[in-house]
C-alpha cells in the first residue's frame, strides 16, 4: 500500500526547493570562498586560495566567531534553566485546561515578529525604560542604569526571550517517556523530589534538553536581529560581522565566514541527530 | 495530580519560575502594546484617562509604510500558497518513505538551522549570476526555505490523527491512494493544513533577516520598520508593531482553539 516511488514523487517539490534555494546556493558559497578577488571585474575569479581564510585571523574576527558561539551556548543553558520549570508545569502540575494555555501561550512567540519583540526590550531596558523608572521610584538607584540597553546584557535578554520556546517543545515531546509509575515508585521508596527529579525525570528527558539547547545554540548563534536592535556599538555576533565584511564587497571574506559557521551549525545539529536522534523526538506516528 | 508533585511547596515553586517564563516572554511586547495608546511622544504607559488611537489613526497617512504593508502581504500571500502545498505533499511523502522518513525530516527540516543572513547573502549571490534582478519575488524565494520547515512539522504533527489502520481498512475495501488521500487523510490533517497557512503566512510576513540581500527597490515592512525604530521616529511605529502583534496572537491563538477543540 505505501509505495516509495509515490512517495519521492510526492516529496519532489518540497526536495527540489530545499535543494535548489537552499543547499545548491550555500555550496557555491563554500566553493566561491576557495575563489580569489579579482579587482578588475569587482567580483571573484576561480582560484583554490585559502587567502580568505587568512583575513578571519585580522582583526579578531576569529575571537568574533567564538564568543558568538559561546554567547549562543550561555543563551541556551539560560533558556534550559528557565524553560524547564515551565515544561514540568506544563506536564505535571498544571490542569488540561491550564495546560493547553501554557503551551498556546508558548506557540504565540514562534509566529510574532522577532524583530518587534527585540525593539520592545528598549522600551524595558532604555535609561527612560520600565525598569529603570522601577528601580528609581523604589530608590535602590538615583541615576538610570546605563548598561541595561545597548550591551552584552540586552542581547543576551533578548535571545533568551526570543528563542525560550524553542526549549520548551523538545523538553515536552521528551517528558512524555517518563510513566507516572516511575514516579510513584520512587516515591514510594522514599525519594524526595529532588531526588526523583535528578535520578529519573532529568536522565529520562536527556534528548529533550539536548534538542532544546541545540535549537537555541543554533539560532542564537545565527541571530542577527537581536544584536541590531539590542547590542552596543561595538558588538559584534557573526552575522554583524558578515554585514560589515559585504559593506566593503570582501566576497571571499564574508563566504570564508559563512562557510566557517555553516561548518560549525550543520555539524552541531548532524552530530546531535546521530547521538541523540533528534529526529525521534518528533516521530510518533 | 502526578505522584511526586504533591507538596505545594514544590508546585509554587515551580509555577514561580513558569512565571518568569512568561514575563520574560510577554512583559515587554505587552508593555510595548500599552505604550501605543498613549497619545504623548515620549514612550510610557498611559494614564486610565488618556487612552488614545490617536497613533493608530496616524498610520493611515504613512505612504511608505503602506507600500511597505503591501510588499510584504503579496510576498506572505505567495509564500502562503507554494509552502502550504510543498508541506502537505511532503508530509504524504513522509507517509510512503518508509524507512527513508528520518532522513527526509532531516533534510526538510535543516534550512531552519541556516542562520539568515548566510541563507539571504548565499542567494542573492546566486541570483546575481544568474541575472535575476532583486525584485518581490526573490524575497518570496528567501522566505519559503524559513516557511516550509515549519509548516512541514506542523503538518506532520496533525498525521498523527491518521491510524495505519484506517488506510489499510480503506484500501481492503479497494479504494485507491487519491481516494484515501482526499476522503480520510486530507479530513483528518485540517487542523494541521491550516496551521501551515497560518504560519506560513506569518513568518513570511514578520521575517526580516532574510529580507535584507534579497530585497529590490521596495522595502518589506520588517525592513521599513527597522529603519523607522532606529531613527527615533514617529510612535507611530509602537502603533504598528502593537498591531502586528495583536494581529498576530490572534490568529495563532484561534488556530491553536481548533485544534485543541478537535482533540479535545
Amino acid at each position: 500500500m505505501f509505495r516509495i516511488g509515490r512517495g519521492f514523487a510526492l516529496a519532489s517539490p518540497a526536495l527540489l526547493l530545499t535543494l535548489i534555494l537552499g543547499f545548491a546556493p550555500l555550496a557555491v558559497v563554500v566553493v566561491w570562498s576557495f575563489w580569489a578577488w579579482d579587482p578588475a571585474t569587482y567580483w571573484i575569479r576561480p582560484d583554490l586560495s585559502l587567502a580568505a581564510y587568512a583575513q578571519i585571523g585580522e582583526v579578531g574576527r576569529w575571537w568574533v566567531i567564538v564568543t558568538s558561539l559561546f554567547k549562543a551556548a550561555l543563551a541556551a543553558l539560560a533558556c534550559l534553566a528557565v524553560g524547564y520549570p515551565a515544561a514540568l508545569a506544563v506536564h505535571f502540575v498544571a490542569s488540561r485546561r491550564m495546560a493547553l494555555v501554557l503551551i498556546g501561550a508558548f506557540t504565540v512567540p514562534f509566529f510574532t515578529s522577532y524583530l518587534i519583540r527585540a525593539f520592545s526590550w528598549r522600551l524595558v531596558l532604555g535609561r527612560t525604560g520600565l525598569i529603570n523608572d522601577w528601580l528609581m521610584q523604589a530608590g535602590i538607584i538615583s541615576e538610570p542604569l546605563d548598561w541595561l540597553l545597548f550591551s552584552d546584557f540586552a542581547v543576551m535578554i533578548g535571545l533568551i526571550a526570543s528563542y525560550l520556546p524553542f526549549v520548551i517543545f523538545p523538553l515536552l515531546l521528551a517528558l512524555r517517556r517518563v510513566e507516572p509509575s516511575f514516579l510513584a515508585a520512587a516515591q514510594d521508596m522514599g525519594a524526595g523530589f529532588l531526588r526523583t527529579l535528578v535520578t529519573i525525570i532529568i536522565p529520562l528527558t536527556k534528548p529533550g534538553i539536548f534538542a532544546g539547547f541545540l535549537f537555541v545554540f543554533v539560532m542564537s548563534a545565527g541571530s542577527s536581529t537581536e544584536v541590531q536592535m539590542l547590542g552596543g556599538a561595538g558588538a559584534s555576533m557573526i552575522s554583524i560581522m558578515i554585514n560589515d565584511v559585504m559593506r566593503v564587497v570582501n566576497f571571499p571574506l564574508a563566504f570564508a565566514i559563512s562557510t566557517v559557521v555553516l561548518v560549525a551549525l550543520i555539524g552541531a545539529v548532524l552530530l546531535g541527530n546521530a547521538r541523540f536522534g533528534l529526529t525521534r523526538l518528533f516521530e510518533d506516528f | 495530580m502526578h505522584a511526586g508533585f504533591e507538596r505545594w511547596q514544590i508546585r509554587a515553586c515551580i509555577w514561580a519560575l513558569t512565571l518568569v517564563a512568561l514575563v520574560i516572554v510577554y512583559l515587554p511586547p505587552v508593555y510595548l502594546l500599552g505604550v501605543s495608546f498613549n497619545p504623548a511622544l515620549q514612550p510610557a504607559l498611559p494614564s486610565l484617562g488618556n487612552i488614545s488611537l490617536k497613533w493608530y489613526q496616524a498610520l493611515l497617512h504613512e505612504r511608505g509604510l503602506l507600500r511597505a504593508l503591501n510588499e510584504s502581504l503579496l510576498i506572505a500571500a505567495v509564500v502562503t500558497l507554494v509552502s502550504t502545498v510543498a508541506a502537505i505533499a511532503a508530509a504524504l511523502a513522509y507517509l510512503e518513505l518508509g524507512r527513508l522518513r528520518n532522513a527526509w525530516f532531516l533534510l526538510v527540516i535543516l534550512p531552519m538551522f541556516v542562520p539568515g543572513i548566510i541563507q539571504g547573502l548565499a542567494l542573492s549571490v546566486v541570483f546575481n549570476r544568474w541575472q535575476l534582478a532583486p525584485f518581490w519575488g526573490t524575497v518570496a524565494l528567501g522566505h519559503l526555505l524559513w516557511a516550509l520547515p515549519f509548516a512541514f512539522t506542523v503538518v506532520l504533527t496533525s498525521m498523527t490523527s491518521v491510524r495505519r489502520s484506517y488506510l489499510l481498512a480503506a484500501a481492503d475495501l479497494g479504494a485507491g491512494w487519491w481516494r484515501r488521500t482526499c476522503d480520510i487523510v486530507l479530513p483528518l490533517i485540517l487542523p494541521g493544513v491550516i496551521g501551515a497557512i497560518v504560519f506560513s503566512f506569518l513568518l513570511s510576513f514578520n521575517e526580516f533577516a532574510r529580507s535584507s540581500y534579497l530585497v529590490g527597490r521596495q522595502n518589506t515592512l520588517p525592513l521599513d520598520m527597522f529603519g523607522k525604530m532606529n531613527s527615533g521616529a514617529s510612535p507611530t511605529i509602537y502603533a504598528l508593531s502593537g498591531l502586528i502583534l495583536l494581529v498576530s496572537a490572534l490568529l495563532v491563538g484561534v488556530v491553536l482553539a481548533m485544534a485543541a477543540g478537535r482533540r479535545g
